[in-house]
């Protein structure tokens, strides 16, 4: 009876724990505690999916992110505080080291509460620029919600998020005629980073002013950033996977956006698709969904007639090898099969200092199951011996980085591994060269040793 | 009947359309002009207006200005719009530069663009840059957003033409496949062939040589029946030498080539003291 009620415990602990790759315990950091009412629903969402939701306002003393040099929390969620510092348990270099052991922040800004110093610098060091002034709105007089804001359009309306890029795999985006609104927002700039990614971008029209200084008209000092410049929700994926989320507007994350009627500018009456778009950006940012997990690795010799061992260290050049990787995506509960987006391939660098050879990696459906898809890959080594690596390097937006390295010895020919000369036609007058001489000097022994001398001979020496 | 429906539907939109078109913002008195640093080289002026753009691209060079002059109007009337912007676009990759209007009072509105205001990865594009007005406010008049003219960049040609790295992306990178080096080559079978023809023919000619200039096995039977036993084992080691770097040849490593021609030697050794004697004695018998 026991070893089952401890069973059962295991179990529920094990389907509880399987919610995040990183971890279940989650701060969510607010002004006021009472203020998490108009969060309910988000919350309650994150409750559900197996978080265990601590709160915490910014001027608390028992706030800490870590306790005894680790983290003390997995994942950490800023929804908008009126305060200008967010103390001394918040500071930049925190956050940032609370990022570098793979934590994971949910930032959600809003133009009606100036954005905290601390956020200012963090997102400086991340390459994100906020507006000079923090307190920006982004406006959009072509798609607006006409319900809620006919005259001051600052409740934007926006199709579901698309990736700008063909080769990215679709994980914000719900049904094509699914509506987000973004009300009171505030739009951001990215920086060149590799690891910078727009979610939601802000519609061609949109733009961004301060409602303090211009409100007559936006003059070209005044204006930060205009159309797709602007990002309304952005991502960025630290070198470790870690990830950080800056929502534009704290609002949409609210309950009463969720699900909420909206009016477009056409005339169309629509329900927002908020709730579905907030599950999917925390789910992304907490380790849901994105997360990419290396199963095995492994590389033989691909030629007939010779011992088949696995990963062996070393390699003869010219040699037929076969490469193999299994990867598996978490995707919100359990690990599946991982399928690399169309248009992108996962390849395979076989590099001694830079790749000598470069492959796509192709899905193999007879090893693959519902939980791993083995990727494999057959051909020749290169004709330089030395130090080589097999090397996996898939780093794509809001994947978790996969870089695999796998060092092999590649010899040289041995001596008794080339071609005998009879094969090569080039050496055959060579070989019969040697047969000659060996035939000529049989007979030369023989007619040494056996020869009579001549009866002319005989005369020859009788004159003499 | 059912010809009847769709036209009062159509007429419903239409006036449906009119009713919205009441309240629309647009502009009048529309000016682009190209304002040379030189004043000598002159410049260029065309009007526009939001219905009609303008068919051929204006050229902008590298040291002009342009300028668009335009006014703002709310349903008609001239008012200040809160957003009035040219936008500039790159038509294949639809990168956008918005260009603020200042806008007075009355909706009078101008901007002044040079190509050094212009962002560089606009300023490589290949086609015209597709300029457009975006005008709009708050309140319920509905904005407008038109193209107008198109923008065709001359760059200088003494000047070094500006640069533009692409930001790295993650993403797939080209494959490489290793260019292994040739290989051995041997010339046409043909050739080596008649050079194998060639070599071996030696070998009868040699044969033919000798038996001309009276070569004769006749002493054989002599020296078996002198020294039978050294005679065969000697010239037989000499051949089995030969065995011995065939098989060198084909099949044996070293350590298994040196003993047996070790042995072989030291037969071919002491059988050829006699053999050799044999023959020696021949000579000095004068048979020889």
């Amino acid at each position: 009876m026991w070893s089952f009620l401890s069973f059962l415990g295991l179990l529920l602990v094990t389907v509880v724990s399987a919610i995040s790759t990183t971890g279940d315990r989650l701060l969510v950091i607010l002004d006021d505690v009472a203020d998490k009412a108009s969060y309910s629903q988000f919350l309650g969402d994150l409750e559900g999916r197996g978080f265990t939701v601590a709160f915490e306002t910014p001027k608390s003393e028992s706030l800490s992110l870590f306790r005894l040099g680790e983290r003390a929390y997995d994942h950490v969620v800023f929804l908008p505080t009126n305060s200008k510092g967010l103390g001394p348990n918040l500071t930049p270099a925190l956050l940032l080291q609370f990022i570098n052991q793979n934590g994971n922040i949910l930032l959600a800004l809003s133009a009606s509460t100036p954005t905290p110093v601390s956020f200012v610098s963090l997102l400086a060091e991340l390459d994100i620029q906020l507006p000079a002034d923090r307190t920006a709105l982004v406006v959009d007089h072509f798609n607006y919600d006409t319900a809620s804001a006919a005259d001051k359009h600052d409740v934007l309306l926006l199709p579901a998020p698309r990736p700008s890029r063909s080769d990215v795999k679709d994980f914000f985006g719900g049904s094509s005629t699914s509506l987000l609104a973004f009300p009171r927002g505030l739009g951001v700039t990215l920086g060149a980073g590799e690891l910078l990614t727009s979610i939601v971008r802000a519609p061609r029209t949109a733009y961004s002013y301060n409602p303090k200084e211009a409100s007559e008209a936006v003059g070209s000092d005044d204006l930060f950033a205009a159309g797709e410049q602007l990002a309304l929700v952005s991502a960025f994926q630290a070198r470790n996977s870690a990830r950080f989320t800056i929502v534009g507007s704290a609002e949409m994350l609210q309950d009463a956006w969720f699900d909420a009627e909206v009016k477009t500018v056409a005339g169309a009456t629509a329900k927002t698709d908020n709730r579905e778009f907030a599950k999917r950006v925390s789910g992304w940012t907490f380790q849901e969904l994105g997360v990419l997990r290396v199963n095995w690795i492994e590389h033989h010799l691909n030629e007939e007639g010779v011992a088949n061992m696995s990963n062996p260290e070393i390699y003869r050049i010219k040699n037929d090898v076969t490469y193999s990787i299994s990867l598996s995506e978490y995707a919100w509960s359990s690990w599946t099969a991982f399928a690399v987006p169309a248009n992108d391939v996962l390849q395979l660098e076989f590099s001694m200092l830079s790749p000598f050879h470069r492959l796509p990696l192709v899905q193999d459906a007879a090893q693959s199951t519902a939980e791993a898809a083995v990727y494999t890959v057959s051909f020749t080594v290169p004709d330089q011996h030395g130090i080589f690596n097999f090397k996996v390097n898939y780093k794509r937006p809001f994947l978790s980085n996969v870089e695999e390295k796998n060092t092999v010895s590649v010899r040289h020919m041995a001596h008794d591994e080339w071609p005998r000369s009879y094969a090569i036609s080039g050496a055959w007058p060579w070989i019969s060269g040697i047969a000659a001489t060996v035939a000529g000097w049989l007979a030369f022994c023989a007619l040494w040793m056996y020869s009579a001398p001549t009866e002319k001979k005989k005369e020859n020496k009788k004159t003499q | 009947m059912r010809f009847l429906q769709q036209f009062a539907s159509a007429l419903l939109l239409v006036a449906a359309g009119t009713a919205q078109a009441a309240a629309l913002w647009g502009f009048d008195d529309a000016s682009v002009s190209v304002i040379a640093k030189k004043a000598a080289e002159g410049g260029s002026k065309e009007k526009f207006s939001q219905k009609t753009p303008l068919a051929t691209p204006i050229a902008l060079g590298s040291l002009d200005t342009l300028k668009v002059l335009l006014t703002a109007k709310d349903d008609g009337s001239a008012k200040r719009p809160h957003q009035a912007f040219l936008v500039l676009k790159e038509q294949a990759s639809g990168l956008e530069a918005p260009f603020p209007l200042t806008v007075k009072e009355n909706g009078k509105a101008v901007v002044q663009i040079s190509q050094k205001d212009i962002p560089v990865q606009l300023l490589l594009s290949a086609q015209p840059l597709r300029a457009s007005v975006v005008i709009a406010s708050f309140g319920a008049t509905q904005g407008l957003n038109t193209p107008v003219f198109d923008v065709q960049i001359n760059k200088d040609p003494n000047a070094a033409p500006p640069t533009y790295e692409k930001p790295l992306r993650y993403g797939k990178q080209p494959d490489i496949h290793h260019i292994f080096r040739d290989g051995p080559k041997s010339p046409p079978k043909v050739v080596s062939l008649f050079f194998v023809l060639a070599v071996l023919a030696t070998v009868p000619a040699l044969f033919i040589g000798w038996v001309l200039l009276g070569a004769n096995v006749n002493h054989l039977t002599k020296a078996l029946g002198t020294a039978p036993l050294s005679h065969a084992t000697f010239f037989g080691s000499i051949v089995a030498m030969e065995l011995v770097f065939l098989l060198y040849y084909t099949s044996w490593n070293l350590f298994q080539t040196v003993p047996v021609a070790g042995l072989v030697g030291l037969v071919a050794v002491f059988s050829g003291t006699k053999a050799l004697g044999e023959v020696q004695s021949r000579r000095l018998a004068g048979e020889r």
